[in-house]
């Protein structure tokens, strides 16, 4: 997987290029709107991260550029204005996405496969999913843990999903309100973790390998050990 | 002289006042001065006709004897001494008048009585062949003034009685020349005056200035000084007092809100450093992840605050951006009831959801979210363990009522009606202080409002009311 960044903040751009290679990506940088420009009509990346603030071009005019030069590869957007804006939101709905500066990686990273993940294939939709001993039925809305079928609520069914789904990646607290909730809120307290302890205690009470772990400063994972 | 000209309004102001009271004040005095001259000239044509007739009647009764010349004669002569005394500083008669007989029937030639020389007269009335009865006015050759004649005509004869219009003339002249003085005098004062009241109206301004310069130079909290009258230089000074006072209030505002972020900013920096310092120090490097997660915690409620006190900012200053769309309130208020009641039933608080179904507002569903959100915890932040809170949405009379209640212990008295401040807050709160401001202030940008007081049983009640959707009932 190739991907470009376009960045001028250099310390960023280190930390992004740095961070993605440790991750498996092939990893370009551009500076500026029009090093980007000729390198994205190469047509050889994957999905680009391109920030809003170029020195030179708006990051939404060169988006355009590649879109008409019919350079398909997912976007993900770095935004240093908070309040997103409204162009950007429609971007999102057209399959792209974008994160909020200061992002902490891991939801970058999540963010960045989902969009890969789109774009790649289709869904391949199963109506299973499967973690280690854990197997989610999303017709019937069951869960089980080896033979026994866990008792969720169907707030509990979609957390396990979700998590499922990103099974053995990080996923953050924001994330899991974003994408379980579908509400974009900072909570002061401790609302998310009481659903996953709650969860937890249902999924990993009767077995001697806990799935749901707590990444300390980041968020949650569902792993096998 | 331009510069000058153009620098000071009192000069431009006075000086137009002037110009249009000088051509006010001529006009005046031309009339004046019309007038007169009218009355003057009406006044010797009505003398002259009134003579004019007494000669007549004279010549007409005096039998046509040899005194009859002599008569005739005598009686003009009366006549044109009956004038008031009409003479100039040298002793000279002003007023000339002339009697003029001419009878065709009288041997002894026309009757002459007058200063000059009768042949020019006669050229002269010949010359303007007069109409009897009507004065009119002659030129005589060798005289430099004209006269004014009336001609009657009698049994044949006719009688000529003129009157000269030096005397007028000299009194026109007098006339004209007061006029002029008094013109000139009054335009002057006029001007003075004017001068003088815009010089003073205008001191005060450069007084305004003056003060003005200073506070912006200087002092914030000195004042322009505001007399009793309110005329519009008392109102103006008023109305920048009024400024001073609100932009001394929101440069003060600043600085509290700039001293209470820093504050806010400044313990967690300093606990971050410090969990890192402390993790520098130590060797092991399964302690280290502990402090770095502990750091990025601190970091992640850093930021919480920082873009808090933003937002609150930006709705404050009205630029927050909605997009609104129908939502349904109800779904929109259950649904974070059903996020947060497992935080509420670990703390053993009593949930009621008394919510009516399908209330719908026109509103920005993230911004509605996430002040909800924040009401919520607001909720378990400050309830002790084991409280009732009470969740009621209604719709009445075209608004969207959400009522939030507890039998917690209540806002604190001397926050209560302060709340939706920035930076208010409790003293056993952990909050920035920011969250009931930003709910306000979001509740204002969709047109509703927000309000805080005391339930029965001590609790605190939170209102917020935005104007609802109505669908017509089928």
């Amino acid at each position: 997987m190739r991907l470009l960044v376009v960045e001028d903040d250099l310390a960023i751009q280190r930390f992004l290029e740095r961070a993605l290679e440790e991750s498996g990506y092939q990893v370009d940088v551009a500076g500026n709107g029009k090093k980007a420009e000729s390198k994205a009509l190469e047509g050889i990346y994957d999905a680009f991260i391109i920030d809003l603030g170029l020195p030179d071009i708006d990051g939404l005019d060169l988006i355009a550029k590649c879109r008409a030069q019919g350079i398909s590869a997912p976007v993900l957007i770095l935004s240093a204005r908070r309040s997103v804006d409204e162009r950007v939101r429609g971007l999102e709905q057209g399959g792209d996405d974008y994160l909020t500066k200061p992002f902490s990686f891991a939801e970058l990273l999540a963010r960045l496969r989902g969009l890969l993940r789109r774009f790649s294939a289709p869904q391949s939709d199963s109506v299973h999913l499967q973690a280690a001993d854990l197997q989610l039925d999303l017709v019937r809305h069951e869960a089980r843990r080896g033979d026994q079928l866990l008792q969720l609520t169907p707030q509990e069914f979609s957390l396990l999903e979700y998590l499922c789904r990103n099974a053995g990646r990080v996923v953050t607290r924001t994330m899991i309100l974003d994408h379980v909730w579908r509400m974009r809120i900072d909570p002061a307290t401790n609302v998310v973790d009481v659903h996953i302890y709650r969860l937890r205690s249902k999924v990993d009470q009767n077995s001697s390998t806990p799935l749901i772990h707590t990444i300390r400063g980041v968020g949650y994972v569902l792993k096998h050990a | 002289m331009l510069k000058f000209w153009k620098a000071t309004a009192a000069w431009r102001i006075s000086i137009w006042t002037t110009l249009a009271f000088a051509f006010g004040t001529a006009l005046a005095f031309s009339i004046v001065y019309f007038l007169v001259a009218k009355a003057i000239q009406e006044r010797s044509d009505a003398w002259l006709s009134g003579e004019a007739e007494v000669l007549v009647r004279v010549s007409v009764n005096t039998p046509q004897d040899r005194l009859y010349n002599r008569i005739v004669r005598e009686v003009a002569e009366l006549a044109t001494q009956e004038l008031p005394d009409e003479r100039n500083a040298r002793g000279q008669r002003l007023n000339s008048v002339f009697f003029l007989e001419n009878d065709p029937n009288n041997t002894a030639g026309p009757l002459w009585v007058g200063p000059g020389l009768e042949a020019d007269f006669q050229r002269a009335i010949q010359r303007t062949n007069p109409v009897p009865g009507v004065p009119q006015t002659i030129r005589v050759e060798g005289w430099s003034t004209t006269f004014r004649v009336v001609t009657r005509q009698e049994n044949g004869r006719t009688i000529y009685l003129g009157l000269s219009t030096r005397g007028a003339r000299h009194l026109l002249r007098t006339l004209t020349g007061l006029c002029l003085l008094l013109w000139g005098s009054t335009v002057f004062m006029g001007f003075l005056i004017s001068y003088l009241s815009a010089h003073r109206t205008l001191l005060r301004v450069q007084s305004i200035t003056n003060t003005v310069a200073r506070i912006g130079s200087q002092d914030f909290g000195e004042r322009l000084p505001q007399p009793g009258n309110s005329d519009e230089i008392s109102r103006l000074a008023q109305t920048f007092n009024h400024m001073l006072d609100r932009i001394q209030g929101s440069v003060h505002e600043l600085r509290s809100v700039t001293d209470a972020v820093a504050h806010d900013l400044k313990s967690p920096v300093t606990s971050i450093r410090g969990v890192l310092e402390s993790a520098l120090s130590r060797d092991s490097d399964e302690t280290w992840r502990d402090s770095v997660a502990e750091a990025i915690e601190g970091l992640d409620g850093l930021l919480c605050t920082l873009d808090t006190t933003l937002d609150v900012a930006e709705a404050q200053a009205g630029a927050l951006r909605l997009e609104r769309t129908t939502v349904d309130l109800s779904t929109v208020v259950r649904q974070l009831v059903d996020l947060y009641r497992p935080a509420m039933d670990e703390r053993h608080h009593e949930l009621i959801i008394d919510i009516e179904d399908h209330i719908a507002a026109d509103a920005d569903r993230s911004l509605l979210n996430r002040i909800l959100s924040n009401l919520v915890e607001n909720e378990i932040a400050h309830l002790p363990v084991g409280c009732r809170i009470v969740f009621r949405l209604r719709s009445q009379k075209g608004s969207a009522n959400l009522v939030i209640e507890d039998n917690g212990p209540g806002f604190p008295p001397d926050i209560a009606s302060r709340a939706f401040e920035r930076f208010v807050r409790g003293k056993q709160s952990q909050g920035h202080g920011l969250g009931l401001a930003f709910v306000d202030a979001v509740v204002r940008a969709h047109g509703g409002t927000a309000k805080i007081s005391g339930s029965p049983s001590g609790g605190a009640v939170v209102t917020l009311s935005l104007p609802a959707i109505v669908f017509p009932t089928e």
